[in-house]
């Protein structure tokens, strides 16, 4: 029982950056209807604006996190202007085609800039243990969860009760009535690609004292995070925070009681069944869009 | 009966006069070999430093004039350690730039790809890291054209279970390797050899390379109480999974395949690489004299101590550019007679001292391995 629930921490650790990751491009689809490819780079620069800010420029730790905002926010603006902006009006595969070669010129400008050696960011932290009851982790561990339970309320709330958040589900709900009753739709595409970016980025850098970052970890990430879209539902951003640690879970118990082996296999096979059986997710709901 | 006007004749007889200076300004021009590897994805780490060898290869040959006057030109691709974009690469080397021979790569199954390609041009491959039986099984048997002038994993898997038992009193041994070819030959090898040699298996895990989370299956290892883990796969992975089991609290003796061991490795692991250990076909203080001085001035080049595959780079460079000179011409056939019977004398830095290129028919060379350990943060040799 004592390495259940250590398996169930690990997994929720791991589960809360797909959660992170998932919730921006969910709300990319569910705004602009953008499935965008590049997602998984907004994570790897994140991680590296932050390294950056540390290794280089030695400035305390909340403002790398405000850096990586900053750069991220200005990624997903420049996003914008290439994925969406010029081609809002054309077929869906227009921007879906060119978030992929975004994807690619993102990632092989870090490969020629900052080269492919992974690097990891020392922390303090990782020498700090933690333990709860029978669980066992080091702090930078835990500051996962903890930081993506603080980024998503605080999304929530700025969706719920903020001026923005409101024409951000106004477009959510229909983009014409929307602009009908003076919801200014570019600025709402702005500031959805700023957000989606800086969560991701935020991601990355959180995981960039964890896990090693090099320039292609954008691939894995965004092929789960797309998996958690899909299991929560597309557009449904509580559905995507549940279907990441839900995934996160589901992995660490296959690695802990089946074969390490299958656990990338396992969220895959999920979403086939799921497809199948509930084809809005496990969390969506059943809605015509007009 | 004379067609030749005079205008006509005094051209053919200027061009006589003049073609073979052009021939020879042309022969100045250098001469273009092929290297591959993957420099990103997850095998990046490894290939950034084999690349290190071909280069300090090439540039120490560049100092000593080249091969007949030319000067050498390493013509890179980066295959990224994926098959496709390796059988790609060889054709470009190939078609593009004309090498003679091609020095490459790392992962066995692109190696394996990529040979089948370079075969029906005629054209040599000598590994640049690439250590799997695999690879060298895929040869016919006396007509190798992939050539690995070291130890394979059956050799490599064998030296490391024999060290597991017997020099690290493994008992109870764990296996965690990844799904690559390389990884999966190492851990059947040594599951095939501790029983043998008096120990016991307790789990045997496959991963996928570039994984990043292991702290489930570590954790779970950890319930088994193993003496020795033996970690058989790359090195990033290889950092990854020894950082993380000093979190999770797995104490154990680690034990990685042969090319993990390198100074990025002890800065990614950082001071939970203390002890580890590794079969090694190179370290800098090896008691190969070659081997020493080969490492004396790589480091003054590169201001850091060489690595087995810096040096497995390096030799297979010099290998195929000491061949293309006994052959006298970059003549691509030839150089594969040459590599597969001529070079029997010369001289490898890896290995124990008097190693040298002497290829079995199925193109390896074998030789037996050290075994490096990490003391405070510095690579010995046991």
């Amino acid at each position: 029982m004592d390495l259940f629930l250590q398996y169930l921490a690990n997994g929720i650790v791991v589960g809360s950056s797909y959660a992170l990751v998932a919730v921006g491009l969910t709300l990319v689809f569910g705004i602009l209807g953008v499935v965008n490819f590049a997602h998984g780079e907004f994570y790897m620069l994140g991680a590296y604006a932050g390294l950056t800010a540390i290794t280089v420029f030695h400035v305390p730790l909340p403002v790398a996190v405000a850096a990586v905002i900053v750069v991220s926010a200005l990624l997903g603006w420049g996003a914008e202007v290439i994925l969406h902006g010029p081609l809002k009006n054309r077929d869906a595969t227009s921007s879906i085609i060119s978030s992929f070669g975004l994807a690619v010129v993102l990632q092989n400008a870090a490969l020629i800039w900052i080269g492919p050696e992974p690097q990891l960011l020392q922390t303090s932290l990782s020498a700090i243990p933690v333990e709860i009851g029978p669980v066992f982790m080091p702090l930078q561990r835990l500051m996962l969860p903890i930081a993506t339970a603080v980024l998503l309320v605080a999304l929530h709330l700025v969706l719920r009760y903020t001026w923005t958040g409101r024409s951000l589900r106004a477009m959510a709900q229909h983009g014409t009535v929307a602009r009908l009753c003076g919801v200014r739709i570019k600025r709402v595409a702005i500031v959805t690609f700023m957000v989606a970016a800086a969560l991701a980025g935020v991601a990355g850098f959180l995981m960039s004292s964890v896990y090693m970052v090099h320039p292609l970890i954008g691939n894995m990430i965004v092929l789960k995070a797309f998996t958690v879209v899909i299991l929560g539902g597309m557009g449904q951003i509580g559905g995507a925070a549940a279907a990441g640690i839900l995934l996160g879970i589901t992995e660490s118990m296959t690695s802990a009681y089946l074969d390490n082996g299958l656990r990338d296999i396992v969220g895959f096979v999920i979403v086939i069944v799921v497809l199948l059986v509930r084809p809005n997710g496990l969390f969506g709901r059943k809605a015509d869009r007009s | 009966m004379s067609t030749f006007s005079r205008r006509q004749m005094l051209s053919v007889i200027g061009a006589s006069v003049a073609a073979p200076a052009v021939v020879r300004a042309q022969d100045t021009s250098p001469i273009k070999i092929g290297g591959m590897l993957p420099l990103s994805g997850p095998a990046a780490i490894e290939g950034a430093q084999v690349r290190k060898g071909y280069e300090f290869a090439v540039a120490e040959a560049n100092a000593r004039g080249g091969v007949f006057g030319r000067k050498i030109e390493l013509v890179l691709e980066d295959d990224e350690g994926n098959a496709t974009k390796g059988v790609n690469a060889v054709r470009k080397l190939i078609e593009r730039d004309k090498v003679p021979f091609i020095i490459g790569t790392y992962p066995t199954a692109v190696c394996v790809a990529a040979t089948k390609v370079a075969r029906e041009y005629k054209v040599a491959m000598i590994s640049g890291g690439s250590t799997a039986v695999a690879g060298t099984d895929a040869n016919t048997v006396g007509d190798p054209w992939f050539f690995r002038p070291w130890t394979d994993s059956n050799g490599q898997g064998a030296d490391t279970a024999k060290a597991i038992v017997h020099q690290f009193h493994g008992k109870k041994v764990a296996i965690i390797h990844d799904l690559t070819n390389y990884g999966v030959t190492l851990a059947d090898q040594a599951a095939a050899i501790v029983p043998k040699e008096g120990s016991t298996i307790v789990a045997r895990e496959g991963f996928n390379a570039g994984e990043k989370d292991f702290s489930t299956l570590l954790t779970r290892l950890r319930t088994l109480r193993p003496d020795v883990v033996y970690v058989a796969g790359w090195a990033g992975d290889g950092a990854t999974i020894v950082r993380q089991a000093a979190e999770v609290g797995l104490r154990a003796q680690f034990i990685g395949s042969g090319s993990m061991l390198s100074d990025d490795f002890i800065k990614l692991a950082g001071p939970a690489s203390e002890g580890f250990a590794v079969a090694t076909l190179y370290e800098a203080t090896t008691p190969n004299k070659v081997g020493r001085a080969f490492g004396e001035r790589f480091k003054a080049v590169y201001k850091h101590e060489a690595g087995t595959l810096n040096s497995l780079g390096f030799d297979s460079t010099s290998i195929g550019i000491e061949a293309m000179r006994r052959v006298g011409r970059p003549d691509s056939a030839a150089i594969q007679q040459m590599i597969k019977g001529g070079m029997k004398d010369f001289p490898l830095v890896q290995g124990p001292d008097g190693t040298t290129a002497a290829f079995d028919d199925k193109g390896g060379v074998t030789f037996p391995m050290f075994i490096a350990i990490v003391k405070n943060g510095k690579r010995t040799l046991s």
